[in-house]
């Protein structure tokens, strides 16, 4: 693909069936989950076909394909990620499993009382409960890293928190409820310099940024499959070697154990170690297929579509009364939040729902993120590599209608 | 003596009954003229008084707030309503519509969904958007059955 052509939204939305099936839907909610391409249906369909067994206890030959198709899409996966060493890629459920991994398994092991944890206010409630679980149990505590007033982390008010009690930040790549984009470079080195881990939540960061989680410089990064065109059910913990080697098992079953009596078990070496019981192997099959989806296509083409999509919404919002875009002023993702001087969001997306188009209401499991924009609610347009302009022109005037009748 | 106004003084159940207000809704054709009505009926729903909105009385759902109110006089089901949400709200003036003015006797065997389905009402019975309309009307009819002892 030539570099700086315009990336082929229209031609890339008959890749996914869904679009077959709802010719007209006006899908803006790619930030709860993406839909899948026809590489990854295939490729878990074709995982099912052709290899399906449990993996790894291969006494027969489908036992060995199933195995070596589930640990060449960790490879992928780490080639993806940029990792040094697949084995710092761990299946898990998804983002939240991943983040409670780590809380469970390094942060009972690295835990004392009075260790602070600090999670900034864009954080998800995954990124926030975990620790706040651990905290209990450690006599840890949770601190919030305060947002300045234009909704985005100021470094030098963060510096100022990095305290020697701080042993961990858990930080988000991109607000899901926002879009928000916190100054990760800069965090992470300021954190790192004061001795203290970095788990990125990418949950919203991975379908978007290229990923490269030796640049970033954080020590645990986390995502889901599902909200980057990949299967729900699968999701990765990636960690440095040095540092899930001495991370003890959070889980216990099978799989991850070396030798098991009664008088004492011994276990598996990472990533197995944190793999209790028979993992999402067509999962992470199609979750590899995906990330490879995404490499196939010309990525910083793929995020300046996405990034004019938003940028198109938001120009066409101008001219409605009575909305406020959240987070205007700072750098974001693709996403757009929007809250209402005089109607409900809830309301609005009722009526969009109508028209066609998807979007979400609520708090966006962000609480902490509400209370500090004194919002109950708030309204939330993301976009993806299939949205096109006229997804966007579709939704404008849905809007324009529905804000005419709620008047 | 209370001092407040009197949260029961809504025209849904009384000057507004059931078969006033099916009507109403099957004249709207379609979802766009359904919300439109909705929304309509929450306008003229008037808004519960403040002394109402409070934690004992607000029924939590994930979108949106909604206080209700339930009392009996006179061997009558007494019922507010009141939400941030207008078609939330317009949903509202529909369980107000069906029970509020009432007789346990009088409500013997009526089905609140059921109602909704005959309305046309049904996408608000979905598992992700029924939740509270339903919670509410199971609290109605577990105050009706307290009534009836
Ligand atoms: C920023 C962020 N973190 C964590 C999660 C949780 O992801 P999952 O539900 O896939 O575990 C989400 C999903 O909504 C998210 O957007």
């Amino acid at each position: 693909m030539p570099m700086n052509a315009p990336f082929p939204a229209v031609r890339i939305r008959d890749e996914f069936p869904v679009f077959r099936h709802h010719p007209d839907l006006i899908y803006l909610d790619n930030a709860a989950t993406t839909h899948k391409p026809l590489a990854v249906l295939d490729a878990e369909r074709d995982f099912y076909e052709t290899a399906n067994a449990n993996v790894h206890r291969a006494a027969h030959r489908l036992g060995s394909a199933a195995t070596d198709a589930f640990e060449g899409a960790r490879h992928r996966i780490a080639t993806h990620l940029n990792a040094a060493h697949a084995d710092e890629v761990i299946f898990t459920r998804g983002t939240t499993e991943a983040i409670n991994l780590a809380a469970n398994s390094w942060g009972r092991a690295n835990l004392r009382p009075g260790d602070v944890i600090l999670a900034s206010v864009l954080e998800h409630h995954a990124n926030i409960v975990p620790w706040q679980l651990v905290a209990q149990q450690t006599g840890a505590v949770v601190r919030p890293i305060p947002l300045g007033a234009d909704g985005n982390i100021d470094p030098a008010a963060f510096g100022a928190l990095l305290t020697a009690e701080v042993r961990l930040v858990a930080l988000t790549h991109c607000s899901n409820a926002t879009g928000v984009l916190p100054p990760l470079q800069p965090m992470i080195a300021a954190a790192k310099a004061a001795g203290a881990r970095v788990l990125i939540d990418g949950a919203q960061g991975i379908a978007h940024a290229g990923v490269d989680v030796r640049a970033l410089g954080a020590d645990f990064y986390a995502f889901s499959g599902h909200k980057v065109y990949g299967p729900t059910g699968v999701g990765v913990l990636w960690a440095r070697r040095e540092l899930l080697a001495h991370m003890p098992p959070w889980q216990g079953g099978g799989e991850m154990i070396d030798r098991v009596s009664f008088d004492g078990t011994t276990f598996a070496e990472p990533p197995f170690r944190f793999e209790a019981g028979t993992p999402p192997i067509a999962q992470a099959v199609g979750l590899a297929a995906a990330l490879d989806w995404l490499d196939r296509h010309d990525r910083p083409a793929l995020l300046a579509h996405e990034t004019a999509l938003r940028d198109r919404f938001e120009a066409g919002l101008q001219s409605l009364d009575g909305i406020r875009i959240l987070g205007a002023g700072t750098a974001r993702g693709p996403i757009t939040a929007l809250a209402f001087d005089r109607v409900h969001p809830y309301d609005v997306a009722q009526f969009l729902d109508g028209y066609g188009v998807a979007v979400r209401v609520g708090q966006h499991c962000a609480g902490p993120l509400h209370q500090w924009l004194g919002l109950n609610g708030s309204l939330r347009a993301s976009f993806a590599a299939y949205n096109t302009g006229a997804d966007v022109d579709a939704a404008l005037a849905a809007l324009a209608t529905t804000l005419d009748m709620l008047a | 003596m209370n001092t407040y106004p009197s949260p029961f003084d809504h025209p849904f159940g009384t000057v507004l009954d059931r078969d006033a207000l099916a009507e109403r809704l099957t004249a709207a054709a379609g979802w766009e003229a359904k919300n439109r009505l909705l929304v309509q009926l929450a306008r003229e729903l008037p808004a519960l008084p403040d002394a109402y909105r409070d934690d004992e009385h607000r029924v939590a759902g994930c979108e949106s707030t909604a206080w209700l109110v339930i009392d009996r006089q006179a061997g009558r089901l007494l019922l507010a309503a009141d939400s941030d949400s207008r078609i939330v709200k317009g949903l509202l003036a529909l369980l107000l519509t069906a029970y509020h003015g009432r007789t346990p006797a009088e409500l013997a065997g009526f089905d609140f969904e059921q109602w909704l389905v005959t309305l046309g009402l049904q996408r608000f019975l979905t598992a992700s958007r029924g939740n509270g309309l339903r919670a509410m009307a199971r609290m109605i009819h577990a105050a009706i059955a307290e009534f009836s002892h």
